[in-house]
């Protein structure tokens, strides 16, 4: 008759079970963090030049009508070789404004690599202390973010970005966020 | 004469570099202090690239830059509270290892307390109904005693 008491613990346990498996089946890589920048305008950062490119100024950001990118990189960087190619693709062929942050690197290897595989930037920035990292809440590279037209973050992408996340995330948040307002 | 200024002069040695020490030491003390606050703020703040070493452990580029970061700012005269909003943020909450107190994480606060409630009633219940019913085989109905005693007679036979 009291038998029910004995099944408490079974159905708690299976509550935690259930709990955690929720975490983790719907946070796919728990080292993913989301970022508390989100729907936080870009910070008001200053950088410095590297060698004859362009350089990041904020106005840029801010006059600028369209969603943007603003991907972290550095020529030590392997992942960042593997993204190169994708980000050649989103300024060439769709024809995206992506601005680039140099994180503690070698600048003349830097400066080597744009010339060797192309330059995807629109201006670049030099962050040599991390400290510029550190103000957005970076913690890897390469680490992109996506900037609607007010310069607002509205995405974080963690990692390299590979032709899947361009079809699959990319496009789809940059066509959402023009079609908006 | 001469003597004098021997001893003036040895006497000035002497004394140069306990000043020179004195000085030094009230630099050191409020050095150490920071180093003080700095260590315990390594010790409460996670280490974004290996996520369960706190920032005292871990030797990864990114944490060195925030312990470097971290000792800068409590040297402009931050509270630890400031340093540690700052961190908060730009990367989350996450970066502290002993999470905040607020109603998003009140069930990590009082979710045990909740299963150990459970467990004592469950606990207890559980050894109140055991010793019951334990008693209740000690004494034997009639009918039991009987057949019992018919049982140990036939044995006995």
């Amino acid at each position: 008759m009291k038998k029910y008491y004995y099944y408490i613990p079974l159905i708690t346990f299976i509550l935690l079970i259930l709990f955690f498996s929720r975490q983790l089946f719907l946070n796919k890589d728990p080292s993913h963090l989301p970022s508390v920048m989100l729907d936080e305008s870009f910070p008001k950062l200053e950088f410095n030049q590297l060698a004859k490119y362009n350089l990041l100024t904020i106005e840029d950001i801010f006059s600028y009508d369209k969603p943007s990118l603003v991907n972290v990189w550095a020529s030590w960087c392997v992942p960042c070789k593997i993204e190169h190619a994708n980000l050649m693709l989103l300024k060439n062929k769709h024809s995206i404004r992506i601005y680039g942050i140099n994180y503690k690197d070698n600048l003349k290897k830097a400066d080597e690599i744009l010339n060797l595989d192309g330059n995807p930037f629109y201006s670049i920035g030099v962050d040599s202390s991390g400290r510029i990292a550190i103000n957005l809440g970076v913690y890897g590279v390469p680490e992109t973010f996506i900037l609607d037209r007010n310069g607002k973050i509205r995405y974080r992408h963690v990692g390299p970005i590979l032709e899947y996340d361009i079809r699959e995330t990319i496009l789809p948040i940059l066509t959402k966020l023009e079609q908006d307002d | 004469m001469i003597k004098l200024f021997k001893y003036a002069v040895i006497l000035f040695l002497c004394s140069a570099p306990s000043s020179l020490y004195s000085q030094n030491n009230t630099n050191l003390e409020s050095n150490s202090l920071v180093l003080q606050q700095a260590k315990e703020l390594y010790e409460e703040l996670r280490c974004l690239v290996c996520q369960n070493q706190s920032l005292l452990e871990s030797e990864a580029p990114l944490a060195l830059d925030l312990k470097e970061l971290i000792k800068e700012k409590l040297k402009e005269g931050k509270t630890k509270k400031e340093v540690k909003d700052f961190l908060v943020e730009r990367y989350g909450e996450f970066i502290l290892l002993l999470p905040t107190l607020s109603l998003q994480n009140l069930f990590l606060w009082i979710g045990p307390f909740i299963f150990l409630f459970i467990g004592i009633i469950f606990a207890y219940k559980f050894y109140t109904n055991f010793n019951r019913s334990s008693n209740k085989t000690k004494t034997l109905n009639p009918a039991e005693k009987k057949n019992v005693q018919k049982i140990l007679d036939e044995k006995l036979e």
